[in-house]
């Protein structure tokens, strides 16, 4: 299993936090270009934010969404009761990863950047997830994952 | 859910994922927080109490990421007074160890409140017999400001104030809890 | 039996006072200070402050309880001192705050002392009498820490709570 990306956003639908673990290029096949630049961000968000709502309508208000896949890659998608969202970007052969997202959130974001007295509440322009043991913390599980 | 089965999810946190502290740390700690806001605003009691519930709402903010964490339930309560047990029954119970009890609806389901049997920062506490305090000062505003907050990040404006309190002679504690709105999802902003 | 109780600060100051009678033995709870030696009590039981701190002292190992009457860090020095027919108990806190404790038995008439002899207090210094100041001076020193743990309370300030002193009353009823 690869991760290539990760992405949370807020409750005001502002990016907070982007990382990826982009893997080195295998000669001969063709990686998924799927840079992180802001713009991408966006996209991420208004697509993930559209099949949200499509699927609340559809399934009713408890339905959540949770996953779609590509011929090139799979995109994870967790929402907190608080209008978190967290948003992983993986090859397509892998498992749901709904759970792993919920790990992150309660494990790393809540006891790193959530309890950490001196981060502000609301990250503008994700100011305040710039924090060393969140960083670590998400690389080392990520990786132990792959 | 039934507010028995926000009870037995409050107990079962409570006992297996809180990391206890000595109550008298909390109560003392709170006791001065109180105490030199009075120094510092000069007994200004109205603007102790707007400031309590400022450092309450910011507490709240974050203190509901700590909570959804805990308690697992990642499903949103379906009406208000659902909302209204698992504040009890879990909020207060696993940060507090407290149930107040949720009463006093008002027909709308919109509004009610909580009655507080115990209420461990006021413990010892005896207001100031300066003749204003009695009146004027909400000790324990702090919990209407973490409710506020923590109810925001959960997409529900509320409005919270204290109604009476032991410490001032009243029979009971009581805050007031009014749903003002649900928030709507924020929106990205449009494209241009 | 009649009682005045003080508690005097660490500066020597005073920090509460109440005036009280024995309940004891029919006892109505009123002290029977006459108005000439009321005033006077203020004075004997600050004068006994002294002693008190030499007592203290003297034992070397400060609120350790070592002088048998102690626990919890707070020291009874039992009696300490005595001005004709005033007698002063003294327990010191673990912050060096002083309960002084001046018992006046009333003065035997020669009908009366047969009958009062068994009375609390009726021999200022007897196991019994030490034994009832110091239930009496535990239990405020219970009520004391709870008063002083009011976040309103500065260290050395006057003790004005109504609880307080109603919960000193309920002590010197229940013991003295």
């Amino acid at each position: 299993m690869v991760v290539y990306s990760f992405y949370i956003f807020d409750r005001h639908t502002e990016c907070v936090y982007v990382k990826s673990w982009m893997p080195p290029q295998v000669p001969g096949t063709p990686a998924p270009v799927l840079s992180t630049g802001s713009d991408n961000a966006k996209l991420i968000f208004g697509t993930v934010f559209s099949l949200r709502n499509m699927v609340r309508k559809l399934g009713g208000d408890d339905d959540a969404f949770i996953s779609y896949r590509t011929g090139q890659y799979k995109l994870h998608f967790y929402e907190t009761p608080a209008n978190l969202r967290f948003v992983m970007i993986t090859d397509t052969g892998s498992a749901s990863m709904r759970n792993v997202l919920h790990q992150i959130y309660i494990n790393l974001w809540v006891e790193y950047v959530v309890k950490n007295p001196l981060a502000p509440v609301e990250h503008k322009g994700g100011a305040g997830v710039n924090n060393e043991l969140f960083e670590l913390g998400l690389d080392q599980f990520i990786r132990g994952l792959m | 859910m039934a507010a028995s089965k926000a009870s037995r999810i409050g107990e079962e946190i409570w006992k297996t994922r809180i990391d206890k502290v000595n109550a008298e740390l909390v109560t003392l700690t709170y006791g001065t927080i109180v105490a030199q806001l009075c120094k510092d605003f000069e007994d200004d009691y109205p603007e102790v109490n707007r400031q309590l519930d400022k450092m309450g709402y910011n507490i709240g903010l974050r203190l509901i990421e700590d909570y959804l964490a805990k308690s697992n339930t990642m499903k949103r309560c379906s009406n208000f007074r659902e909302t209204a047990d698992m504040i009890s029954r879990v909020g207060f119970k696993i940060f507090l160890n407290i149930t107040p009890q949720v009463t006093n609806w008002t027909a709308d389901n919109n509004s009610f409140s909580l009655v507080f049997d115990e209420n461990p920062f006021a413990d010892f506490v005896e207001l100031p017999d300066d003749g204003r305090a009695q009146n004027e000062l909400w000790y324990s505003n702090i919990l209407c400001g973490v409710l506020r907050g923590a109810l925001e990040m959960v997409q529900m404006q509320v409005e919270a104030h204290f109604i009476s309190d032991v410490l001032r002679g009243n029979d009971t504690t009581e805050m007031r809890v009014t749903l003002i709105r649900y928030i709507d999802d924020e929106l990205p902003p449009e494209d241009d | 039996m009649s009682y005045y109780f003080a508690i005097v600060g660490t500066q020597d100051n005073p920090l509460f006072e109440y005036e009280f009678g024995t309940s004891k033995q029919g006892g109505d709870g009123q002290s029977r200070f006459t108005e000439q030696v009321r005033h006077l009590n203020q004075f004997i039981l600050h004068s006994s402050l002294d002693i008190a701190e030499e007592v203290q002292w003297s034992h070397g190992q400060i609120g350790r309880g070592l002088t048998g009457g102690g626990s919890r860090n707070g020291r009874y020095l039992k009696c300490i001192d005595k001005f004709f027919n005033n007698y002063i108990s003294c327990f010191v806190t673990g912050g060096n705050v002083k309960f002084l404790l001046l018992h006046q038995p009333t003065t035997p008439t020669s009908t009366a002392s047969s009958r009062s002899s068994t009375a609390i207090g009726a021999n200022p210094t007897s196991p019994a009498t030490e034994e009832a100041i110091k239930m009496f001076f535990m239990e405020v020193y219970d009520n004391w820490v709870k008063a002083i743990m009011n976040p309103f309370y500065k260290a050395n300030m006057e003790v004005r709570s109504p609880i307080f002193r109603a919960r000193v009353a309920a002590a010197g009823r229940k013991y003295l």
